[in-house]
């Protein structure tokens, strides 16, 4: 049987995309091409004619191959011949190349990442004001000896729902696993993102008007409370997320299975 | 034997049509299509797997790889909710069509 990891790794070896991104079309394809191969011969086909077969799905190659056959070369040599010459492969390269590049990548990644991480942060705040103003305000925990948190329960509890939220919306409009948990944390890293800038925006406040903003110390005093406004509802907005995105890969599995 | 033209326009019709009976990774599929349209549509590797990757990028269908009972890894395709959303007025659209160039060819002949 002829290994048609390499012929398709030969062929589409100037395919320009990622190392990742290129091993996984070569698998695929070898994968299609093999599988190809052995439904032809369970048929009954000798192997000869399963390989001249699988081949015709690429390429019409014969006509090549009786070039190199006549020169006296193998059969097995003579189709590896053949393919290294098949322009075909650089048109199916180029197809490919085309296709995998195609669509807006803007428009993707508004539909993936900012409509449903933007919408998570705003119901996920709108739901903490509305607690807060129903008086479930955040209390201070405290931990390891004299050090202490502020921890808003009801709300940490209602995160997980709204990660899921952000995860189910960014996985419906196609998202990857990487951008569907970014969807459901993006609350948690909007904030800590906006804290950060703080910094280097007091700082050149200070600079411009020439006198002490609080800026810095507010910042410092946020991320000191980190724990409880960052690092647990992050961790409560990620464990929504994961459970849509194993329930998604989990529904996957078991279609996949049915179909053999 | 349909021509190419028209092969190009109703492949991504096929291609949701058989995955909204479930997932199926691209041999499969191009086998499925090919007996269903009694091999009136044929797809090359060339054909499928860009316009499958060209799919993939519009969020229609979804590709994802997995382990067969037989242990061999394969890229299974299955129909998003977009993908679904969108093929409901291919289907009409190119209904449309064909039963306006089977009127038209009607006429012709009477």
């Amino acid at each position: 049987m002829p290994d048609w990891r390499e012929i398709v790794s030969k062929g589409l070896s100037g395919l320009k995309l990622g190392a990742g991104e290129k091993e996984e079309v070569h698998a695929e394809l070898a994968a299609h091409l093999e599988e190809s191969y052995e439904v032809f011969c369970k048929e009954g086909l000798p192997e000869k004619e399963a390989v001249h077969r699988t081949f015709e799905q690429v390429a019409d190659w014969q006509d090549l191959r009786r070039v190199f056959c006549k020169e006296g070369l193998p059969e097995k040599e003579a189709v590896h011949r053949t393919f290294e010459q098949v322009a075909d492969w650089q048109d199916l390269r180029r197809k490919i190349f085309i296709a995998k590049r195609s669509g807006h990548p803007m428009q993707k990644r508004v539909q993936q990442l900012w409509t449903p991480g933007f919408l998570t942060m705003a119901l996920s705040m709108i739901f903490l004001v509305t607690l807060q103003g129903l008086g479930f305000q955040a209390r201070v925990v405290s931990w390891n000896g004299p050090r202490t948190t502020l921890l808003n329960l009801p709300w940490l509890l209602s995160l997980p729902f709204f990660g899921a939220l952000g995860a189910y919306l960014s996985s419906r409009a196609g998202g990857s696993r990487r951008t569907v948990l970014l969807a459901s944390t993006f609350p948690a890293l909007a904030l800590t993102g906006a804290f950060l800038s703080m910094f280097p925006i007091g700082f050149a406040m200070e600079r411009i008007i020439g006198r002490r903003v609080g800026f810095s110390i507010v910042a410092t005093t946020l991320l000191r409370d980190g724990i409880g406004w960052l690092l647990v509802p992050g961790a409560a907005l990620l464990a929504g997320g994961v459970l849509v995105n194993l329930l998604f890969s989990g529904r996957t599995s078991s279609q996949s299975t049915a179909v053999g | 034997m349909i021509g190419a033209g028209i092969k190009r326009g109703t492949a991504e019709l096929a291609i949701l049509s058989v995955l909204e009976e479930g997932p199926l990774h691209g041999y499969e599929m191009a086998r499925r299509i090919e007996e269903q349209t009694k091999g009136a549509l044929r797809f090359t590797l060339a054909a499928l797997y860009p316009m499958l990757y060209r799919m993939e990028q519009r969020g229609w269908i979804r590709g994802a790889w997995e382990t067969s009972p037989s242990g061999r890894r394969k890229r299974c395709y299955r129909l998003t909710p977009a993908g679904k959303k969108k093929l409901s007025p291919l289907r009409k659209e190119w209904a449309e069509l064909f039963g306006a160039l089977k009127r038209l060819t009607k006429a012709a002949h009477a």
